[in-house]
């Protein structure tokens, strides 16, 4: 148990306690500046697109839209485009953004280790897998994101006995683990994708994350996975801040730190199934945008957390508004293709991974 | 006496097609930018595309396949070949193992490279856009030395889509059309081979041109265009879609899934193009095939 604790230490250092401790007279700034971004991504993903359409009218058919579910009455096309289309997909985007990102931070926090993100642990490649199988299978839509969740659930608990060192997860073996894990999963899905030939291309926009026929049923559908998985870790946001001063010590003061382990996992399960099951495996943004958020405004995971849900819904509305406005067509490809050169930086830049 | 003799057997000889024989060793440019030589005419073939498939039948070399890949399925006589994979699955070993002289493969997929190395010829001819399903047709013909019949077959096929057109041209009211080749979405532009089809069944694509051949379509285009007909998605599916239930096609019950049939020969450049353009302007005039 010493070599345990001595393990622990550089990486307490490693985030000072100042990092840790919440700055009040901050947060509330910092916060409101995020929101704004959101909803100014929101604003400009609703205004935007292949079809232009003015801001006046953008309002105008928000509101029609809103009026139409208590009227019933018939929407223009450029109303339809604003209601059914456009607000659908960008609140999908948010919702998705989002639950990456809390995951991405939480997994960072939980594990220690700052190239955790879904995507690397697995969770992703076992989501899209499940999804894959739901869709070539032709299961009724709302059983793709079950789907999901169940083979996400099974890919984060191989990675973690593959990577488990006793009571300890260390970075290499976890990220190596979900290497393979997430590979071996990918390979599955693509032979899934080419015995489903009819399939094929659905199956692959699917893989490379798409937001497009995102409606108002999805968002719903999405909406609980996202608010319970994202609720449950940020309740956990204290415990989590404990953690960051090595398991010895956050055991002493009393957090169950196993449990947490487990119940954090889950959680960020839910919400990554929701948010890949509809759209897809969308690279780098779990990955990076709790890194902006910590670079920018601090550690803590109460901070971190909300943060981070805002940025990262921002993030992804404003890549998907890239996405369809660009030949670059898909918002996965878009993620990527920012977020990659971002992991090598960040790579470069933290000597002690 | 002679002269005559060697008149009327010229004249049988360009009756049969002979007169037309190709010359080997006949070397060409193929549509990987490969200059290839046939040293004699091709005995054994195996076609690694459907639409070649079907184009050496059509000009009666039907008997010189030995193998089609996967998709191949017309006529009968190709169903009963052994199946040599797909682009993404080619069985290379059993290619090899067929001792064709000739492969003929796409430009897409990587058996080039191997199936040369074993020193077996492969020429690619991918016929893509609408004039180089006759262009190409013409170069099978030389390739197998059906030439004479590759005319024939391309003049056959020029007037069955004018008898056609010539239809369609007098429609009255011509439905803007939005065609979606997979749910992703994936439309066709004006200038693929299936667009000049959809234009040539009397449609108007709501695609413009400067999308592309074969676009990844943003769904609120094809809301903003609002079609008055829409090929390739099934009524259910459409009325499903986000914002799809308001667009006069899918009110007017006007969104339909194509036929299997017409499916296939619609997506394939080769010379059952007639068919798929007469099932296309049966399906978008119904009017005028009463």
């Amino acid at each position: 148990m010493g070599s345990d604790a001595q393990r622990d230490a550089p990486r307490a250092e490693a985030l000072p306690a100042a990092a840790l401790a919440a700055e009040p007279r901050w947060v509330w700034p910092r916060t409101l500046l995020l929101l704004l971004l959101l909803l100014s991504a929101i604003v400009l993903g609703t205004g935007l697109g292949s079809v232009t359409i003015a801001p006046g009218e953008v309002l105008g058919a928000l509101w029609r839209g809103l009026a139409s579910q208590f009227t019933g009455a018939e929407l223009g096309s450029n109303d339809v485009i604003v209601w059914q289309i456009r607000l659908p997909r960008v609140m999908m985007g948010v919702l998705v953004g989002a639950s990456l990102s809390v995951c991405g931070g939480a997994f960072q926090g939980v594990f220690r280790n700052p190239l955790a993100d879904p995507y690397l642990l697995g969770v992703a490649s076992g989501s899209a897998l499940g999804a894959t199988l739901a869709i070539v299978l032709n299961w009724p839509r709302p059983l793709i994101p079950v789907s999901a969740l169940f083979a996400a659930l099974l890919a984060v608990a191989a990675t973690l006995s593959l990577a488990r060192e006793g009571r300890r997860f260390p970075p290499t073996r976890l990220i190596l683990a979900g290497v393979v894990v997430g590979s071996v999963l990918s390979a599955a899905t693509t032979a899934l994708i080419l015995r489903g030939e009819d399939r094929a291309r659905q199956v692959l926009a699917y893989t490379l994350g798409d937001l497009g026929f995102s409606g108002w049923r999805d968002v719903l559908t999405v909406l609980p996975y996202a608010g319970l998985g994202c609720g449950v870790l940020l309740l956990l946001a204290r415990a989590l801040d404990t953690l960051q001063l090595g398991d010895l010590t956050a055991r002493s003061l009393g957090v169950p730190v196993e449990r947490l382990r487990l119940i954090v996992v889950i959680a960020a399960s839910v919400a990554t199934a929701g948010a890949v099951a509809y759209v897809g495996v969308i690279g780098f943004v779990g990955l990076i945008v709790p890194h902006m958020v910590r670079l920018a405004f601090g550690a803590s995971h109460r901070i971190l957390l909300p943060l981070s849900a805002l940025l990262g819904g921002a993030l992804l509305v404003y890549a998907d508004l890239l996405a369809r406005t660009s030949p670059l067509s898909q918002v996965g490809i878009v993620t990527t293709l920012l977020g990659g050169p971002f992991f090598l930086w960040l790579l470069r830049r933290e000597k002690d991974i | 006496m002679k002269p005559i003799l060697t008149r009327t057997l010229t004249l049988t000889l360009a009756l049969t097609g002979l007169a037309a024989a190709t010359t080997y060793p006949l070397t060409l440019t193929d549509d990987l930018n490969r200059k290839v030589t046939l040293r004699a005419e091709p005995k054994r073939i195996v076609s690694m595309l459907p639409s070649d498939s079907e184009t050496l039948c059509a000009i009666g070399a039907c008997d010189k396949l030995v193998g089609v890949d996967d998709y191949s399925d017309y006529p009968q006589k190709v169903t009963t070949l052994p199946k040599m994979g797909g682009l993404y699955d080619p069985r290379i070993e059993a290619i090899v193992a067929l001792k064709p002289d000739l492969v003929l493969v796409s430009r897409y997929g990587k058996i080039v490279e191997p199936l040369t190395q074993a020193g077996i010829t492969v020429v690619a001819v991918n016929p893509e856009t609408y004039e180089e399903v006759f262009a190409k047709t013409l170069v099978l013909g030389r390739i197998v030395n059906r030439e004479a019949q590759a005319k024939n077959l391309v003049t056959q096929m020029r007037r069955d889509i004018a008898r056609t057109e010539i239809l369609t041209k007098n429609a009255v009211k011509k439905p803007s059309v939005y065609v979606e080749v997979d749910p992703t979405p994936y439309s066709i532009g004006p200038n693929s081979f299936m667009g000049v089809l959809l234009t040539k069944a009397g449609g108007r694509n709501i695609i413009p041109a400067s999308m592309g051949d074969f676009p990844k379509v943003d769904p609120e285009f094809i809301v903003k265009a609002n079609p008055q007909l829409i090929l390739g998605v099934d009524a259910k599916v459409a009325a499903a879609r986000p914002g799809w239930g308001s667009m006069t096609a899918v009110k007017a019950g006007k969104a339909m899934a194509l036929p299997k049939e017409l499916d296939t020969i619609f997506s394939r450049p080769g010379p059952r193009m007639p068919q798929a353009l007469a099932g296309l302007a049966r399906l978008i005039h119904p009017e005028l095939f009463k």
